[in-house]
């Protein structure tokens, strides 16, 4: 779900960028000196997951893992994204510099949008509730990132229900074995470790 | 008693940075263990000219073909677009060369995925040689090769021009270079095949990338920890002076 360098209009570039810088910003504020090394681990989870590869139909889909980013680390799942994919469009030319500030929008937002909707109830809530919150938000970070990149590439001219079908229908079993390792991580967690799951402040 | 506070805060602290440390290993063992498999999102074309005719394949950097996408000519020079098609199910791409110049093939594949491969003007040119030399129009070509079936002629009726003496056996010059050019490029055919593979291979992230990606996390990680931890100890310096 990395896009392309020269594909997007530059509107949506700049608004992109913007909507990163501001994310990372907040982000950076929150994190605590503690919690520097999780964010650092759960960026190289995020660098390393692109290169785990489900080939699905025309095109070759990979784990993106941003659902358990979010969950772990709330807002701070922007710089941690971002570090991710600026070393993946330095290293592995996934993606570009151009395009860096979208698709960290596309991947960060997600993250958020998982941590608010599951954090709570993945601690909160029994041995149950949390394996379904955790697969919940492993998909919905997915989903959610899929319909975004959808939406950022309807400025190109492709219709959007065409390119939205696509790509969430290339994604569904993405989706699926991302809910299983997020469901996995989030119990074993709450098990060994549960203050991890607690983003503070 | 504060002290004592601190310590097993610290050591709590200490605590966790192991786990981490051993769930960061455990994600570089992961790393270790993909790396054959290692893909994902960026696309490759590759095309060479032969033979009059431009081959072109597209693929992600796993090896997956891809299929059915949309493949833009422009001239790179003017930037006139001069035509477009589709890839086959084996991501390639082949189209007779519409004009001696340097050729620009964008890719388009599916969601977002773009990339871009530039033929030189003199790989056009060579490509066109067998039928076109450089600088000559097709009329002079072809009155070209008109001598040269004189002297195929003159051959058979035992008249050995130089041309043909210089070669051995009647054939012109030209006769000769066509026949060689059928040849090389069959011959070339399989090289050009592995090279395309090389190609494929090269572009796929390795373990230096993997782990140098990984270093440049824990780097920044250190360069964060060192900033909040100076300013958490002049935050502490400043407590303790005001306590005094």
């Amino acid at each position: 779900m990395h896009i392309s360098e020269g594909v997007l209009s530059a509107p949506v570039l700049v608004a992109g960028a913007l909507l990163t810088v501001g994310g990372t910003a907040w982000g950076l504020k929150k994190m605590d000196y503690e919690k520097i090394p999780e964010v650092a681990v759960l960026s190289s989870a995020f660098f390393v997951a692109s290169l785990i590869h489900v080939p699905v139909g025309p095109s070759s889909v990979h784990l993106i893992l941003n659902g358990l980013v979010g969950l772990l680390l709330g807002w701070m799942a922007f710089p941690s994204i971002l570090v991710a994919l600026a070393l993946q469009a330095l290293l592995f030319q996934f993606g570009g510099f151009t395009s860096l500030g979208v698709n960290t929008f596309n991947m960060a937002a997600p993250a958020v949008i998982a941590y608010y909707l599951f954090n709570l109830p993945v601690r909160r809530g029994n041995h149950l509730l949390s394996i379904v919150c955790g697969f919940a938000a492993g998909a919905i970070g997915v989903g959610t990132g899929a319909l975004l990149v959808a939406l950022a590439l309807v400025s190109t001219g492709e219709s959007f229900f065409h390119i939205a079908e696509l790509v969430v229908f290339v994604h569904l079993p993405v989706m699926v074995i991302e809910g299983i390792i997020t469901a996995f991580c989030v119990v074993f967690l709450k098990r060994v470790k549960p203050e991890i799951l607690e983003v503070g402040r | 008693m504060k002290e004592v506070n601190y310590k097993s805060q610290n050591s709590k602290f200490k605590s966790q940075i192991l786990i981490l440390l051993n769930f960061a290993f455990f994600i570089l063992i992961c790393a270790f263990c993909i790396v054959r498999e290692a893909d994902a999102h960026k696309v490759n074309i590759y095309a060479y000219a032969e033979d009059g005719m431009i081959h072109s394949e597209s693929y992600f950097v796993d090896g997956t073909k891809c299929k059915n996408s949309l493949i833009e000519v422009f001239d790179e020079k003017q930037g006139t677009r001069l035509l477009e098609g589709k890839t086959d199910d084996n991501g390639k791409f082949s189209f007779k060369i519409p004009k001696v110049a340097s050729l620009k093939l964008v890719l388009h594949a599916s969601m977002g995925h773009q990339n871009e491969y530039t033929l030189g003007e003199d790989e056009v040119r060579e490509a066109m040689g067998g039928r076109q030399r450089p600088g000559e129009s097709k009329e002079t070509a072809k009155s070209s090769s008109q001598p040269a079936k004189i002297s195929v002629k003159t051959g058979k009726e035992g008249l050995v021009s130089k041309e043909a003496a210089s070669v051995g056996r009647g054939m012109s010059e030209s006769e000769v270079e066509a026949v060689m050019e059928r040849v090389i490029d069959r011959k070339l055919k399989p090289v050009m095949g592995i090279l395309v593979k090389l190609r494929e291979d090269s572009e796929k992230p390795g373990l230096t990338e993997i782990i140098g990606g990984i270093g440049y996390i824990v780097g920044l990680m250190g360069i964060a920890m060192y900033l909040k931890s100076r300013r958490k100890a002049i935050g502490t310096r400043h407590e303790a002076k005001g306590e005094r």
